[in-house]
């Protein structure tokens, strides 16, 4: 395969004896790109992840990370790549100092790097891994993986946990390290994260890849749900009519409605009348999946 | 310490190792220091002599026994070293790399640029040489406790017995970092090592007594270590040998495996 994406699979096939892990992913990741592999719990988000750095070998077909082998040139990919895990668990006998010296020293490079970002990060260099907290676990984790300036960084689920102002942190973050020219392939469970992050979705769901987006296309197909307290009645109809607006119900000056995409002509109807308070909930993950299946369902339909 | 795997698991093991090796020290001057009062108790052979033969073939040989050589062949290396060694061997590797596989640092430090070949070779690597550093602490024990109770040793017969105890111990540790490699599972690395140093034991002591059992014997690893009496007769170098040769035929078989399997999550 003369493939130079930083990640490509072809038929990416993983079976745990007669449990699937993932079937047939294709993937093509562009250089430069912050990629978000997005899907719940058990879809093969990891799966993926441990195949591209040869801790499980795929069933079937194969992947290269680099431009190189997954299996036979593992080494110089793992050269080039840093990896951090949701839950980032490591020596805890090891001061953080050292835990990071240590694969610095298997990665042949030095800590100056390191040094700087635990000072933006506010972290304690010499306490042990075994007594942080989960957050500043994650943190010496996170370090670890940007340390050594690798060309592409695998982030597994790397924010689950942490408190909101470090998730900030985290993010703000993979977007500069994005913007000097890495690669960056992340996995999630959570939209609202992948959606700051991300310049395309890769939406996985039982082990197949059954959508890969641009963020903004998806944040166009996405269902907000909005609630509204007015001060006054207001029309049902009158919102009804609004194009992307769905499951129109109102009770007691209270509007509760779906909207996918933009908001605007939403709000701009709502400002016609006095809003009491204004409500919006992020879309549950099934939700967006929803969206895309029962697109694919009409697809499907209209093909027939 | 950190420079690399080796140096690494030799510091993780740090502990250990002195521990055991303050062990091992203390058994040498202790059996040592308490050689006079058996070379001095008149009538134990005669006692010795009246025994069971499967109390003998456990406790030694009732000719030798008062000698310096043959009462160190038996409370050093008929039981008490092996045990030491092969406890420290197998904890260790097992441990290894199938604990850090069940404590799941094995994920991140493999996502380094360093092949699970290499990573066990140099764990196999630090395992031996915490070995030989309990050796070195044997040796100074039995000849430090020789000089200070004033009695002549063998001094190559107790090097090559103490070698042959190195052997045995680095062949149980290596069994039990092979089957860890190979399975990624620590108490299964541990327990099945475990029963091939008992087993070995029994066959080679109390079974060896049971004649239909006796062909079995040479399936022992005590066999290979000190069926010879290493410390009176010498090293046996076909018996060593096997030894070695069945350890680097586990260690060829563990990489195979290692590299080829999937890691455990």
């Amino acid at each position: 395969m003369s493939n130079n994406a930083p990640i490509s699979s072809k038929n990416l096939t993983k079976f745990y004896g007669k449990h699937r892990g993932i079937s047939g992913v294709n993937l093509e990741i562009n250089e430069g790109e912050v990629f978000g592999l997005l899907g719940p719990n058990g879809a093969g988000k990891t799966t993926c992840i441990r195949i591209f750095l040869d801790f499980i070998r795929p069933t079937s077909g194969s992947a290269t990370v680099l431009g190189m082998d997954s299996r036979s040139e593992s080494l110089e990919i793992r050269r080039n790549t840093g990896y951090l895990p949701g839950d980032f668990i490591t020596y805890e006998k090891l001061t953080a100092e050292e835990l990071l010296q240590y694969f610095a020293n298997l990665r042949g490079g030095h800590l100056s790097k390191a040094r700087v970002l635990a000072e933006r990060f506010d972290l304690d260099l010499s306490r042990k891994i075994g007594e942080l907290s989960r957050g500043n676990r994650q943190k010496v984790g996170l370090i670890q993986a940007f340390m050594s300036d690798p060309k592409l960084l695998i982030l597994d689920e790397p924010t689950t946990g942490l408190d909101p102002l470090l998730q900030q942190e985290f993010h703000a973050l993979v977007l500069e390290e994005a913007a000097s020219g890495k690669t960056i392939f992340v996995s999630s469970h959570v939209l609202p994260e992948v959606e700051i992050i991300c310049d395309r979705v890769g939406i996985i769901r039982e082990g197949s890849i059954v959508a890969v987006e641009e963020v903004a296309t998806l944040r166009k197909q996405t269902v907000t749900k909005i609630a509204i307290e007015f001060e006054e009645a207001v029309s049902k109809a009158d919102f009804e009519k609004i194009a992307g607006v769905s499951e129109v119900a109102i009770k007691d000056h209270h509007l509760t409605c779906n909207v996918t995409g933009s908001l605007d002509s939403l709000i701009k109807l709502a400002a016609k009348y006095t809003v009491v308070n204004l409500q919006s909930g992020h879309p549950a993950l099934e939700e967006v999946f929803l969206t895309f299946y029962n697109q694919s369902d009409e697809t499907a339909k209209t093909a027939d | 310490m950190l420079l690399n795997v080796y140096l690494k698991s030799l510091r993780d093991s740090k502990k250990s190792i002195i521990y055991y090796s303050i062990g091992t020290m203390v058994l040498g001057l202790y059996v040592t220091l308490f050689y006079p009062t058996i070379r001095d108790s008149t009538g134990l052979t005669d006692f010795l002599e009246q025994l069971p033969e499967a109390m003998l073939a456990f406790i030694g040989d009732a000719d030798t026994y008062t000698t310096p050589e043959g009462f160190l062949n038996a409370e050093v290396f008929g039981f008490m070293g092996p045990m030491i060694f092969g406890v420290f061997a197998i904890i260790a590797g097992a441990g290894t790399i199938a604990g850090e596989e069940e404590s799941h640092s094995l994920d991140q430090l493999l996502a380094n640029p360093v092949s699970r070949k290499n990573v066990l070779l140099q764990k196999a690597a630090a395992l031996l040489t915490g070995l030989f550093v309990l050796s070195i602490a044997l040796w100074i024990g039995i000849i430090g406790g020789s000089k200070i109770a004033g009695f002549g040793l063998s001094l190559i017969g107790t090097t090559q017995a103490i070698f042959s105890l190195y052997v045995l111990g680095g062949t149980l540790g290596l069994i039990a970092l092979s089957v860890g490699a190979s399975t990624g599972k620590k108490s299964l690395a541990g327990g099945l090592t475990a029963s091939v140093g008992i087993i070995g034991f029994l066959l080679d002591t109390f079974l060896s007594v049971v004649e239909a059992l006796d062909p079995l014997r040479f399936i022992s690893v005590f066999y290979y270590f000190n069926h010879n009496d290493v410390i009176i007769n010498g090293i046996n170098p076909v018996h060593c040998f096997t030894l070695v040769a069945v350890v680097a035929i586990v260690l060829i078989v563990a990489v195979w495996r290692f590299e080829a399997r999937d890691l455990r999550n």
